[in-house]
């Protein structure tokens, strides 16, 4: 293509963008205005009204909206850390039974990994709140030693309390992650090549050393970009708290869009708050990795 | 023949020892989940025969098929999911005739206008509601539409991405990058508050359309960055190859690019629209009723009410079957695709 054709090709192409642009925006316009909505931020610092039955910080409902809305990514953080954590343990080990020796134990975790992810996480969810902790009898308290409380209204744990919403939002997440992680585990793993394996084996190295201290090392390159995706996927997911009454980020907007009306402004700051748990997962994995890779050169 | 076979049974049982039973740690986590299986089996069957109550199941049938259908309508829903059905079963089975094989992909495709037709009415059938579409009817009908508008969508963004015109290159990354930044649920739940908004005033899209559209705009973005790996692996002498024959800018995308990046990207786009099936399902918190919703609603019924392990053990099977046709399909397509190309 010629210079002149390129040039006058985006041209054109813009021009229509942004005239598409142009008009959606004129339209919105002539609508904000006609339902007296208008386009601005200040309502941020009125206070919420609403409460909030879990907040890791001090909350009362006659705090602003902005407070509410960082209660909300506070809680969508402190869920996504917590079984982020729980799903890589859980995902590494189901990856490891299925690429492991015993038949019987990769069956188990195929059928385990093909269960979950054929199924819709939002009906995962949907069951483990309200089967496995609302289906929990709410006179008979089981309790252990008087420091580990189980009802339906959560688990108590030496002081510390975590709700049943919580709960069950982290295990369904938990149990969802965790299938998809053991692919990416798996992936790794089948992607060191199998001289490794008879490399280690001929050595004299036992199984699960030879697992940790060569294949793994080999395998995390090619397992970091997964998992980071899968976290991604994680951090995204975790807004399907709603469905179980979790106050997460998602779930306080819809509150305020409910109460205001401020759908526009309301996407925007959801769309900032997203932008900060990526950069926060992404950054962090990107460290990592360079510590792996760092640690890879000195050995 | 006989000796081959009690062979073949030493053989078995060996390798069963060596896989099973090699040490002592490989042999107690074996019998631990022998154990475990058959603890759970008998506990499942016998939940599944005495103990669960499949009348919620059984007595809502229609209701889960095709939600709030008119009754005396609802063999117009059923004709379209049984010719799915029929069609799925003789892509995969069928006898090979050439006639009908080489154009499978428009019968497909033509079920889509086929289902429109027969859900909305009209010509001759008596117009039907969008509001009144439900169950596994509009679950599939997302589903479907969807990623049908959604497959030319991700294809022109993953040239645009791949295009060497910067500002074309940089608005589509823009848009692929903030769409898979952000949570479905967002993109559905802003799909229907805001596409009113972005409007002129006077016309309404209904629910449905509305659902689509936000499907359409979240997974294309998916789809691009799948087909953009596949247009990525087409090795740069290829395009050389087609310059020389002295093929234009668009025949090469059109004849070149696009044939082989869609074969390569087609297992991720398999993946996509079974995930795009399943997450269909978030619609049920966003007031469609499909078939979670449904399930939502016949439990919030007074009869059924705190049968929840029922519907949602139903509610499983239904998506996870449907996936795995969904799968089966897929791979068929594979198949014929990987045939075609050794064939040249």
């Amino acid at each position: 293509m010629k210079i002149n054709q390129k040039v006058f090709l985006q041209f054109g192409i813009c021009i229509i963008f942004f005239g598409l642009m142009g008009i959606l925006i004129n339209n919105l316009t002539i609508n904000l205005i006609r339902t007296g909505l208008g386009f601005n931020f200040s309502w941020l610092f009125k206070p919420a009204s609403f409460a909030l039955a879990e907040h890791p910080l001090p909350y009362t409902s006659s705090d602003s909206y902005a407070w509410a809305l960082f209660i909300g990514w506070l809680n969508s953080l402190k869920v996504i850390v917590s079984s982020l954590i729980l799903a890589t343990f859980l995902g590494t080990l189901i990856g490891f039974a299925r690429t492991g020796k015993n038949s019987l134990l990769g069956l188990i975790s195929a059928g385990y990994i093909t269960i979950v992810r054929q199924t819709p996480l939002l009906l995962q969810l949907m069951f483990w709140y309200f089967v496995g902790f609302l289906g929990l009898k709410d006179n008979i308290f089981i309790q252990i030693k008087n420091i580990f409380y189980v009802s339906n209204q959560g688990i108590e744990f030496s002081g510390l309390i975590f709700s049943s919403e919580f709960l069950a939002l982290s295990l369904g997440l938990t149990i969802f992650t965790s299938a998809y992680i053991a692919e990416v585990i798996r992936g790794g793993i089948l992607s060191v090549s199998r001289g490794q394996w008879e490399a280690f084996r001929s050595l004299g190295l036992s199984e699960k050393k030879g697992l940790i201290r060569i294949i793994l090392p080999q395998a995390l390159p090619a397992i970091i970009p997964g998992l980071t995706s899968q976290y991604l996927n994680l951090a995204k997911n975790s807004t399907l708290a709603i469905a179980v009454g979790y106050s997460d980020i998602y779930a306080i907007n819809d509150t305020i869009i409910n109460q205001t009306g401020r759908a526009i402004e309301c996407f925007i700051i959801l769309l900032v708050s997203f932008l900060l748990l990526n950069l926060l997962i992404t950054n962090t994995m990107e460290i990592i990795n360079r510590l792996i890779l760092k640690s890879r050169k000195y050995s | 023949m006989f000796k081959i076979d009690i062979s073949s049974t030493i053989f078995f049982l060996k390798n069963l020892k060596k896989t099973l039973f090699s040490n002592l740690f490989n042999t107690i986590i074996t019998l631990l989940i022998i154990l475990f299986i058959s603890v759970a089996i008998s506990n499942t069957f016998a939940w599944l025969l005495f103990k669960a109550n499949w009348k919620v199941v059984i007595s809502n049938l229609p209701l889960y098929a095709f939600g709030s259908f008119p009754p005396n309508e609802q063999w117009r829903p059923a004709t379209w999911m049984i010719s799915l059905l029929l069609l799925s079963i003789f892509t995969l089975c069928g006898p090979e005739w050439k006639w009908l094989r080489k154009n499978l992909l428009i019968v497909w495709v033509g079920t889509i206008p086929l289902g429109l037709y027969l859900l909305y009415g009209g010509l001759g059938l008596s117009p039907i509601m969008s509001r009144h579409w439900g169950g596994l009817t509009l679950t599939i009908l997302l589903t479907v539409c969807s990623s049908l508008l959604s497959l030319p969508f991700g294809i022109v963004l993953a040239l645009c991405r791949q295009s060497s015109l910067p500002l074309i290159q940089k608005l589509s990354s823009i848009y692929i990058d903030v769409m898979r930044a952000i949570p479905l649920i967002a993109v559905l739940f802003f799909g229907q508050l805001l596409i009113p908004l972005f409007l002129p005033v006077g016309i309404e899209i209904d629910r449905v359309w509305r659902a689509i559209f936000a499907f359409t705009l979240f997974v294309s973005a998916y789809i691009a960055e799948d087909i953009r790996g596949g247009l990525q692996s087409i090795p740069n002498t290829q395009i050389e190859a087609a310059n020389s024959l002295g093929l234009n800018q668009y025949q090469i995308i059109q004849f070149i690019l696009i044939p082989q990046a869609l074969r390569i990207a087609l297992p991720a786009l398999t993946n996509q629209s079974i995930g795009l099936f399943q997450n269909t399902s978030l619609m049920a918190i966003l007031g469609l009723v499909e078939l979670l919703g449904v399930g939502r609603s016949i439990l919030a019924n007074p009869e059924f009410i705190g049968q929840y392990i029922e519907v949602y053990v139903w509610l499983a099977c239904v998506y996870w079957m449907v996936c795995t046709i969904m799968a089966v399909l897929a791979r068929h397509l594979e198949q014929r695709m990987t045939i075609n190309q050794a064939n040249f």
